[in-house]
């Protein structure tokens, strides 16, 4: 067996499992004001098995972190360790989002 | 009830505990409908996955005729300590587990959740993908149906299986937003192997199959890793409790491949080609964690009523949302035989779910989440372990010491004694 550390990039990662994105309608919605006042954890950014959750560089930003719905598995952890109700759930339209066939 | 409605009974989500409610209404004669906000029933759904063979055979006698209802049986289980460079698996070898209706089998959901849902569909229920349940429909403090859309659907009972994410459970009021520390993320990745060479590798034949716990190297995140063989598939994944990796500021993408890069891991997916990456939320509060399980028109069951376990060697959800919902399909033929719909007597649904080992192995163990979140199990003692071994098995030219002598002197050299004396207390507590 090779030594070589081969480590896959979640982009790569995710090139394997078939989306069906709803451009029209996003199912989760983050409150950059809430993110920007009361948090200083970020655990939406530690927990989100894509990294949909990412921290945004500059004093300028609108909040601390950015996040991209279109990458969603629709675990919901996020929903669930926000402390402050800045991320709002709700599940994709029906027949839209993630699609597995092998899990 | 005099109102009109749509159907007599409403499942919301096509998994395993809301096919199973709805094959047993089915079968007897109930006009049901089950909404499945996916494609097709599994299609958002991951699980490690063993399945109790009895537990499914009490479903669907003789499932095993049915090719297509499982990938492999399972006759071996390992578990293994992995600390940074060392392992120490257990290896248990059950060939008696070759008799049907085999103790365990293997199962990947997108597969199974559609073939349960087919016996359903068979047995006359309804089944309507693609629609996603929004909200209910109340009258007089009572849920008489379901929104999805423009759309309303009028039922005299509705049975929510919606899964982990309760977001309808909460609307419902039979939930209250959740604890993170109460729920884990689980990320999967599937491996195709060609069957000849997972049979080769792990020394099985026909469809024998293996399950490997794997506890440790987790970088002190309470949780552990899951390796289980399919027909022509490996399921690999790595479950981290939530709460804990946000405290610790460790990514839970970071965790997953530190861990796949152990040569322990590298080994059992040697040569095989990831064909997909999954993940989901496993709700491991186990009995605190409960929501309430009937209200007004409504009852709930599985993942969603928090009807799953996190015991160590017993990690269950598929065998706890199969069972919860075969009692609620029971029960929901009762409470509509009685034509009342209030919790009086939807309450029928948790005295019949009290009798279940499914709520019995909740009781059981209802010490075991709060136990289990102790990162010294995860993060010290796989290491304790294998560094005892270490000293045991190594050859440095010096004379050796008695073994006992030498267990007590590296346990009470590396453990914190009294925080290992409460773990052994706590252990045979909880456990």
């Amino acid at each position: 067996m090779s030594d070589t550390k081969k480590v896959m990039t979640i982009e790569e990662k995710l090139d394997l499992t078939k989306f069906t994105s709803d451009h029209n309608y996003a199912h989760i919605t983050i409150d950059p004001a809430i993110c920007k006042a009361k948090c200083t954890t970020h655990d939406c950014v530690y927990c989100c098995p894509t990294d949909c959750y990412k921290f945004i560089e500059g004093e300028d930003a609108e909040g601390p972190v950015s996040y991209d719905y279109i990458a969603c598995l629709e675990c919901g952890v996020c929903r669930i360790v926000c402390p402050h109700g800045s991320v709002d759930w709700n599940n994709p339209k029906g027949g839209f989002g993630v699609e597995f066939k092998q899990s | 009830m005099s109102e009109e409605y749509d159907f007599e009974a409403i499942i919301v989500g096509a998994g395993p505990a809301g096919c199973a409610a709805a094959l047993v209404l089915a079968r007897a004669g109930v006009e049901v409908a089950v909404l499945e906000r996916g494609q097709y029933p599994g299609a958002k759904n991951v699980s490690g996955a063993a399945i109790y063979g009895p537990v499914l055979h009490n479903l669907v006698p003789n499932y095993w005729e049915d090719k297509e209802s499982f990938e492999r049986h399972l006759t071996t289980k390992k578990i293994t300590m992995m600390s940074e460079a060392r392992t120490m698996t257990i290896d248990i070898d059950l060939r008696d587990f070759n008799q049907t209706p085999y103790n365990g089998i293997t199962v990947l959901r997108p597969k199974f959740d559609r073939w349960l849902s087919e016996k359903a569909e068979e047995a006359g229920a309804m089944i309507l993908p693609d629609t996603m349940v929004e909200d209910f429909v109340w009258k007089d403090k009572q849920i008489v149906g379901i929104k999805s859309g423009e759309e309303e659907l009028r039922a005299k009972l509705v049975i929510i299986a919606e899964g982990a994410n309760r977001i309808l459970t909460e609307k419902a009021k039979l939930a209250k937003h959740p604890h993170a520390h109460h729920y884990a993320v689980a990320m999967k990745e599937t491996y195709e192997l060609p069957k000849k060479q997972i049979e080769e590798r792990f020394h099985i034949t026909g469809t024998e199959g293996i399950g490997n716990e794997i506890l440790g190297h987790s970088r002190g995140v309470p949780g552990g890793g899951f390796f289980y063989t399919n027909e022509n598939t490996l399921s690999f994944g790595l479950i981290l409790n939530a709460k804990s990796l946000a405290d610790k500021k460790l990514k839970a993408t970071d965790v997953l491949e530190d861990f796949k890069n152990h040569s322990y891991i590298r080994k059992l997916l040697k040569d095989a080609k990831m064909i997909e990456y999954s993940a989901h939320m496993i709700p491991e509060g186990g009995f605190k964690n409960l929501s309430k399980l009937y209200g007004n028109g409504v009852i709930v069951v599985g993942d969603a009523a928090g009807m799953a376990l996190n015991a160590g060697l017993y990690i269950e959800g598929i065998n706890f949302a199969l069972e919860s919902g075969r009692v609620a399909g029971e029960a929901a033929k009762k409470i509509l035989e009685s034509n009342n719909y209030t919790k009086k007597s939807t309450k029928i649904y948790k005295n019949e779910l009290k009798k279940s080992f499914a709520y019995q192995d909740l009781k059981t163990f209802k010490r075991a989440a709060k136990f289990l979140e102790n990162e010294r199990i995860f993060a010290h003692y796989p290491e304790l372990i294998n560094g005892l071994f270490y000293r045991l098995l190594k050859n440095d030219g010096k004379p050796r010491e008695k073994i006992t002598r030498a267990a007590i002197k590296h346990i009470l050299s590396r453990a914190k004694l009294l925080g290992a004396i409460k773990d052994v207390i706590g252990g045979l507590n909880s456990l």
